[in-house]
């Protein structure tokens, strides 16, 4: 039998449930895995010691929030929307399985190499956000109709900084294919070096895509109980859960391969199966897991904003300045002299600017709106103040 | 004809009183006689009693304009006890553990007010040792109870706060060890006796004592340095929830809550009682009046109740701490009569009112509770909010349920 013929002809039907099957257990496993070590970070920078007891250092205990959860009862609101409430959960999946289809995990080794890549993230990770209006809309519960639409908002307006960050990337590496800009980023250097300032306002908005501190207003605990997911119990609430943290990964996995060079590594030949590299892998997962620890970080370090904050800071700060960005990435593409070096100084220049002055004019404002604020102390007439009672 | 955007079922099924109260206001405010006409832009929402941020069973029947806040209705009652009634079937002596559970965050304070009443009734001196105990441990609480308002306040802004929390319960368990040791309680201490306190301090304590409080400056300063620079918590505490003078009288808003107005209202002081005029403290004052002001007062008194405690232990007189006269505090029968005293409690003027008529037992007994007296005023400053600024104003008043409802 001409076995090689066979492969040949059903090797990308081979590859394609493979890549499937890859993409649901990265999904899960990054899921259980992201939860603990969120857990065990935040304990570890509160001074406490979190979960600990289940396993070594506490390594089953999402595994054992995992079986609670499937063990508890499938419980619907008399008043919801069956279907819709049953749909919500379901569908929230789909945004973090099937945008690795498009990431390149190692050397060799693409879901699909779409030439349309970057688009297609966009167009994908969306759907988280159709599956929380649908939820929240579907459990006929005020709370969770507010979280819905909070969220609603937040993602449609965080979404517009995030496409024009990733227009500069399309612009620089000059193809929307991820395959291209990790191979770009190889024959150069990491895109980041390039374009710092676009890092930031891309990262800035995959927090406020992912809902998490200090943009979780959709779920906002400690206004909304527990947002768009108040009603959901048992495993449908575990699909809103799972996603979340499984988005922590997913996320870094992107920003890791527009901005740090994906599985770019030393070794990277070391070790090859069926033109699949190995080692590149070790380096993908180290450089997304540093990132899902600045996650965990930039979450317990800020306070939550503000509904009109959030909408103020997108709407007037980050697509502004996404939009500038653009202009003078894109002039200097055109007409600057070495304009990867030109590029590079821009975006550092743009950073540090940014960084530096950003929350001293915040503070500023602050400070002057403190001053101005009218003291409730004066023009006060015959209440004791602080002379009369010291005697 | 036009479809009926409430459907009249919604109001003949409202669940209770207070929701139809709350459809009551806004059939009003549109001045509506029939549901048919209202316009359905507002939303009315039940806050609690099991809400994670309003500390307790507090309900609140919030009616909603988008995010806005139209009106709020407090309900209360969730907790009640029924503390007042239970005194008139006990002793005077038997109800001072059920004191410790009126406001369970500052217990050592409410016994304090509760004993003092009794003396001042009966006539009963406490010994000079006993007094500056009652000050140390009144104090400590105080600190106690500050940490768990402000890191409470802080978590309901955000996760940061989770961190607040944690921090502020790792150094009041310190607070907690020491009381402990006095008492052999950590929350409901059943310590103040009439005449004195329970036991004298045990042997090394004013050592450890001194080992904590020479830690805490530090602690506090963690805790301003981990929120008080941040410019997203300044933006949702700055000019949120003003009280004015005027509000702070016309409410009766005592405590902190006051303060951060600029009222220097602070029984140590303007009324003073125990060995307070002998020690050297100040009274920390906000000037703005608003959310802000009011963490900022909390976190100085914290400091202040340091200063008083590090006096006292310098200045810990010997001598009994129990009258020797007082053999049997149990058949304790203050002459008929009536008395009132009002002390500064973490949250304000814990007023205590005793009726006696000459028996065992007190005739009525009435507590004037802070929290109960500064939640009066959260229709006003909720009205015209957004929600996440309802929730950092509700988080800065501070309000214990059990407090409120007894």
């Amino acid at each position: 039998m001409d076995w090689g013929g066979i492969w040949s002809a059903s090797e990308p039907f081979v590859r394609a449930v493979v890549a499937i099957l890859i993409a649901y257990a990265v999904v899960f496993v990054a899921a259980l895995v992201n939860i603990l070590f969120e857990r065990r970070t935040l304990a570890f920078m509160q001074d406490r010691l979190g979960p600990n007891r289940t396993g070594p250092q506490g390594a089953f205990q999402s595994i054992a929030d995992a079986i609670k959860m499937m063990g508890k009862e499938d419980f619907s609101p008399a008043k919801a929307d069956k279907i819709l409430f049953t749909l919500a959960p379901l569908m929230v999946m789909i945004g973090a399985v099937s945008v690795q289809l498009v990431i390149p995990y190692t050397k060799g080794w693409t879901g699909q190499d779409l030439n349309v890549g970057l688009i297609y993230l966009v167009a994908i990770t969306s759907f988280t956000v159709l599956s929380i209006l649908v939820g929240g809309w579907a459990s006929h519960n005020k709370y969770s109709l507010v979280g819905a639409l909070r969220g609603g908002a937040q993602m449609v307006s965080y979404e517009i900084p995030m496409i024009l960050a990733l227009l500069v990337v399309g612009a620089i590496v000059g193809s929307w294919s991820l395959n291209a800009v990790v191979a770009w980023q190889q024959h150069y250097h990491w895109l980041v070096l390039y374009a710092p300032f676009t890092f930031l306002l891309f990262y800035i908005a995959s927090i406020a895509e992912l809902n998490r501190g200090p943009f979780d207003l959709p779920e906002g605990e400690s206004e909304l109980v527990a947002g768009y997911s108040t009603e959901y119990a048992a495993m449908r609430f575990g699909m809103f859960y799972l996603n979340e943290y499984a988005g922590m990964t997913i996320m870094s996995m992107i920003i890791v391969t527009l901005f740090f060079g994906g599985w770019e590594g030393p070794l990277a030949d070391l070790l090859t199966v069926g033109g699949v590299a190995l080692v590149p892998i070790l380096w993908f997962v180290i450089k997304t897991y540093l990132l899902v620890f600045a996650l965990v970080w930039v979450r317990l370090s800020l306070p939550r904003l503000q509904v009109d904050q959030l909408m103020s800071f997108a709407w007037k700060i980050l697509i502004p300045l996404g939009l500038a960005n653009i202009g003078v990435v894109a002039a200097i593409i055109l007409w600057a002299p070495q304009w990867k070096l030109s590029l590079a100084a821009y975006g550092w220049v743009a950073l540090l600017l940014f960084v530096g002055l950003f929350d001293r004019v915040l503070r500023w404002r602050l400070r002057r709106q403190r001053a101005r604020q009218p003291k409730v102390t004066e023009g006060a007439v015959g209440i004791a103040s602080s002379a009369a009672v010291s005697e | 004809m036009p479809e009926p955007l409430v459907e009249p079922s919604i109001f003949s099924e409202a669940p209770d009183e207070a929701i139809r109260l709350a459809i009551r206001r806004v059939m009003d405010e549109q001045s509506v006689s029939d549901l048919e006409g209202l316009e359905l832009d507002t939303v009315i929402v039940n806050m609690g009693p099991q809400h994670p941020s309003t500390h307790g069973v507090l309900r609140l029947v919030v009616t909603l304009d988008g995010e806005l806040i139209r009106d709020v209705i407090p309900v209360i009652g969730y907790l009640h006890r029924c503390k007042e009634k239970l005194a008139e079937k006990r002793t005077y002596y038997q109800y001072i553990p059920i004191v410790d559970r009126t406001e369970y965050l500052a217990s050592m304070n409410c016994e304090w007010g509760y004993v003092m009443t009794v003396e001042k009734l009966a006539g009963i001196r406490p010994t000079r040792r006993a007094e500056f105990i009652r000050v140390i441990v009144g104090e400590l609480m105080r600190i106690a109870s500050h940490q768990v308002a402000v890191g409470t306040f802080v978590a309901d802004l955000s996760p940061l706060g989770t961190a607040m929390v944690f921090y502020a319960f790792r150094d009041r368990e310190k607070i907690l060890d020491l009381l402990e040791a006095v008492s052999g309680a950590r929350m409901m201490f059943n310590y103040f006796r009439f005449g004195g306190v329970r036991f004298d301090l045990p042997d090394g304590w004013v050592e450890k004592c001194r080992h904590v409080l020479a830690d805490l400056p530090q602690r506090i300063d963690e805790y301003e340095n981990l929120v008080n620079d941040n410019a997203i918590f300044l933006q949702r505490c700055i000019g949120k929830g003003v009280i004015t003078q005027q509000d702070v009288v016309d409410y009766a808003i005592t405590g902190p809550n006051a303060r951060a107005s600029g009222v220097a209202t602070d029984l140590r002081r303007t009324r003073p009682y125990s060995v307070y005029p002998e020690l050297d403290f100040d009274i920390c004052l906000g000037e703005h009046g608003d959310v802000y002001d009011r963490y900022k007062v909390r976190i100085d008194e914290m400091r202040q109740s340091v200063k008083i405690v590090s006096q006292c232990l310098d200045m810990l007189p010997k001598g009994p701490v129990q009258l020797g006269t007082l053999r049997a505090p149990y058949t304790l029968a203050p002459p008929p009569g009536s008395a009132y005293v009002g002390q500064e409690n973490p949250r304000g003027e814990y007023g205590t009112y005793i009726v006696s008529d000459g028996s065992r037992y007190p005739y009525r007994l009435k507590f004037r509770d802070p929290c109960f007296i500064n939640l009066q005023i959260f229709p006003k400053v909720l009205r015209g909010v957004k929600i996440a600024d309802a929730i950092a104003i509700s988080g800065s008043f501070d309000m214990v349920l059990g407090g409120i409802d007894r």
